[in-house]
């Protein structure tokens, strides 16, 4: 069970503009569901190697192509400042399930000295939400936006949200831990699984989605898989590491819905919607 | 399996540095997710924003080789045989059409389809194994997915060419699979996921870097593999947490990193692996440094059967020989990343459905050691192991303490040495803190610095791979009615079983 549900502070409810509130998770423990062995709730994961490297951001600095902080993309070969969908769809694509053409980037991690330590790969997993029953998971439609975490943030975020490990095991930290050489550090970015059902994206302000917590909230009422993404480091040492966005605790990451859209239908009715596991990722 | 687990010498020491169980909580978090130094910006091009229907797609992108129909009939003929293309364009229309009981009959053809099936009870039969060929062109994920339905059976036909698996069961209660060739794939040949009740018989896998066969989470499993041939794999047989009424026999494992490879791990349920029977199996030559391979394949490398931290396995009258290491061994294994405790022993004969509804434990360490307990090994043939014959070894505890027998095996060699004679089957072992259990021991955890040192994973893509053999085909493949995998696993006799002969 998300631990803590906090709900939203006043400016993030003027920021909303309809009346609903934000219900953004924050400060939460993670779910004992989706931290613990695979196997218990539905899901379809994909695998992706980094695609490439870009000043580039299509949500919130869209059309200034070098003009945001450093980051790592996987999936879509051509993400790139430039948020047109046409462009990118049908793309080639780094990850192993070819169809998944979607975009995933995040900030670059740093070493005490700011050279980026290069990201072994990503595993997106995608489930349905806490408190959400698996046969009403919609995908996301063509093109939908959104962004987990916060690129301000200068203290945790809440492991529901931002979190660390050594490999896929259960103990998350705010910071990342200590890894043995047989392992990897591994960074977990839990995105927003309820959707206002209108808006393709908030730019940034994340008001157009929000996280479940035992269902979706009224305002936002349509519930899409929660898509976790899990990156892989190098086992680090964990001494004076940052972002390319900040502080450690900057962590975010994006996602852009460039999958073959027939492709990620089929993967939530097929996985998600009949209650699941179509694949696991250690 | 497809965990990242080395054997370390020192684990205490590691765990202590790792951070334990130090997961903090913030309760006063207080910005809103997505950033507050985001800004707005102009609209995307995106297309509108109804929200999406999610129904099945009629068809896997990708198409189809065969010849196809212009205006594919709409139920065929309602003889129950449904004609891949003939009546239906590609499996997938035949498939969707399908109801319990039918026969989706696919002629010889290639088939560029990812097949998914949720109709509990058909049969998707190819009326020549070489010559229906389901292939992914290293594009698309799964040959044929079989979904929670229950009863499918898959026969005579030949899957490759896939991103992750050749015919793939998840959540099927009832499945089978039979005169079945997976080549080359990027994760598993044939593949049974919290599957119960089953049958994989007559099969091939080849050029997977985790397994040609894996069967994983489920116990009891109730199924057999019976005559399946693995080669060129990273493992041949791997099966995380899969057993209780699980028989592997009268198969051959060659060619690959390693051959079987039962073993435990908290990252999918129903831990720790339990209860197989490995009987009657030819078992050579897994030494292979050109294949793909998954980090536990580098490991296991050199072996013939591995029990890594296996429970209460029964391996005998099989054939083994040809190894770098061991012919069989029953070792630990180091799971990096633990997702929950381990199991206590009063707890392992707990069933997956039990153990499914279980809270995890309190406190989670970052490590667990998952030892071999109580197999029972015998009247194996083994020669021409390089390191030991038959061999076991524990971490954490005195080797001596985990009560596993042997018995009953030609072998020429052993680790510790003497092993027939420190536990034998049937009569009590020498003490564990006997020093006899010191001489020449196994000293697995050498097999880390050479899992370092081996030949590294070739691309799955690429990796050179022998052409497939001349397998049998399923008989009387075009006449013989549709079975599906109501009744399943089919009676094996077992004690008719014998060694095989070299």
């Amino acid at each position: 069970m998300r631990a803590r549900w906090l709900v939203a502070v006043i400016g993030a409810l003027a920021l909303a503009g309809c009346g609903s509130d934000t219900g953004t998770s924050v400060g939460g423990d993670p779910d004992p569901e989706r931290v613990g062995p695979q196997g218990r709730v539905a899901q379809f994961i994909v695998q992706c190697e980094v695609s490439h490297i870009a000043f580039d951001d299509p949500i919130v600095l869209p059309w200034q192509p070098g003009a945001s902080h450093q980051h790592q993309f996987f999936g879509n070969a051509e993400t790139n400042a430039d948020p047109g969908y046409e462009r990118v769809i049908g793309a080639d694509t780094s990850c192993d399930q070819r169809l998944d053409t979607a975009s995933y980037w995040s900030p670059t991690l740093l070493d005490a000295d700011g050279s980026r330590i290069d990201a072994q790969k990503l595993t997106a997993y995608y489930r349905p939400g806490q408190g959400v029953d698996p046969a009403d998971v919609v995908a996301y439609p063509p093109g939908f936006m959104m962004v987990a975490g916060s690129s301000a943030a200068d203290e945790p975020q809440g492991q529901d949200v931002i979190a660390w490990s050594c490999g896929s095991g259960a103990v998350r930290a705010d910071t990342p831990p200590e890894c043995s050489l047989g392992t990897t550090l591994r960074l977990w970015i839990t995105f927003p699984d309820c959707w206002d059902s209108s808006r393709l994206t908030s730019f940034g302000s994340g008001a157009h989605v929000r996280y479940s917590d035992d269902g979706c909230p009224e305002s936002h009422p349509l519930a899409l898989p929660q898509l976790q993404m899990a990156i892989d480091f190098p086992p680090v040492a964990p001494d004076g590491l940052a972002l390319s966005s900040g502080p450690i605790h900057s962590a975010h990451a994006d996602f852009w819905n460039t999958w073959d859209q027939d492709k990620l239908e089929r993967e939530v009715a097929v996985c998600l919607n009949r209650g699941l596991v179509c694949g696991l990722s250690g | 399996m497809k965990k990242l687990i080395a054997l370390m010498a020192g684990a205490a020491l590691t765990m202590a540095a790792c951070g334990g169980s130090d997961v903090s909580e913030t309760d006063d978090a207080s910005f809103e997710s997505g950033g507050a130094t985001e800004t707005e910006a102009p609209a995307t091009d995106a297309p509108p924003t109804d929200p999406p229907v999610s129904e099945p797609a009629a068809t896997e992108p990708g198409g189809t080789d065969a010849p196809p129909e212009t205006e594919p009939a709409a139920e065929g003929d309602s003889d129950g045989v449904l004609n891949v293309p003939d009546e239906f364009a590609t499996i997938q229309e035949a498939v969707d059409a399908a109801v319990a009981g039918d026969l989706v009959l696919i002629a010889p053809g290639v088939y560029n389809e990812a097949v998914d099936v949720v109709t509990d009870e058909i049969v998707i039969r190819g009326l020549e194994r070489e010559g229906v060929v389901l292939d992914g062109e290293l594009e698309l994920d799964n040959g044929i997915r079989v979904l929670g339905a229950k009863g499918v059976a898959v026969e005579n036909l030949t899957t490759q060419n896939y991103t992750n698996n050749g015919v793939f069961f998840t959540s099927a209660d009832g499945y089978r699979a039979s005169y079945v060739t997976a080549y080359r794939i990027g994760d598993y040949g044939v593949y049974a996921f919290d599957s119960i009740n089953g049958q994989i018989e007559h099969s091939y896998g080849a050029g997977s870097p985790d397994a040609g066969l894996y069967i994983g989470q489920c116990f009891p499993c109730n199924a057999v593999v019976d005559d399946f041939l693995a080669e060129h794999n990273g493992l041949g047989y791997s099966g995380t947490n899969a057993g209780g009424n699980l028989t592997i026999a009268n198969s051959t494992f060659r060619f690959n990193r390693a051959g079987i490879v039962p073993n435990s791990g908290s990252y999918e349920l129903c831990y720790p692996q339990r209860d197989n029977l490995i009987v009657g199996n030819t078992v050579y030559s897994n030494n292979n440094p050109n294949t793909p391979a998954i980090d536990v394949a580098m490991l296991a490398m050199g072996n013939g059967v591995v029990a890594a931290g296996g429970i209460g396995n029964t391996i005998e009258r099989n054939l083994i020989y040809d190894h770098d290491k061991t012919g069989i061994a029953l070792v630990p294994f180091l799971e990096e990343g633990a997702n929950d405790d381990l199991p206590t022993e009063d707890e392992w004969a707990q069933t997956c459905a039990d153990q499914r509804e279980q809270p995890l434990a309190d406190e989670i360490p970052e490590q667990l050691l998952w030892e071999p307990y109580g197999n029972t090994v015998r009247d194996n043939a083994i020669s021409d192991s390089r390191v030991a014959d038959i061999a076991v070894e524990a971490v954490s505890e005195p080797t001596g303490g985990l009560e596993n027998c042997f018995l009953g095996n030609d072998i020429t060699s052993s680790a510790p040495a003497a092993l027939e004679t420190l536990a034998p089957c049937g009569s009590e072992a020498v003490p564990a803190d006997d020093e006899a259990w010191s001489v020449e021991p196994l000293n697995v955890l050498t097999w880390l610095t050479d899992a370092e040192n081996a030949p590294p994973s070739v691309d799955y893509e690429i990796a050179e791979l022998p052409p497939i053999p001349d397998l049998d085909d399923m008989p009387d493949a075009a006449t013989a009615p549709a079975e599906p995998a109501t009744d399943m696993p089919r009676s094996i006799d077992v004690d008719a079983i014998t060694t095989p002969a070299r």
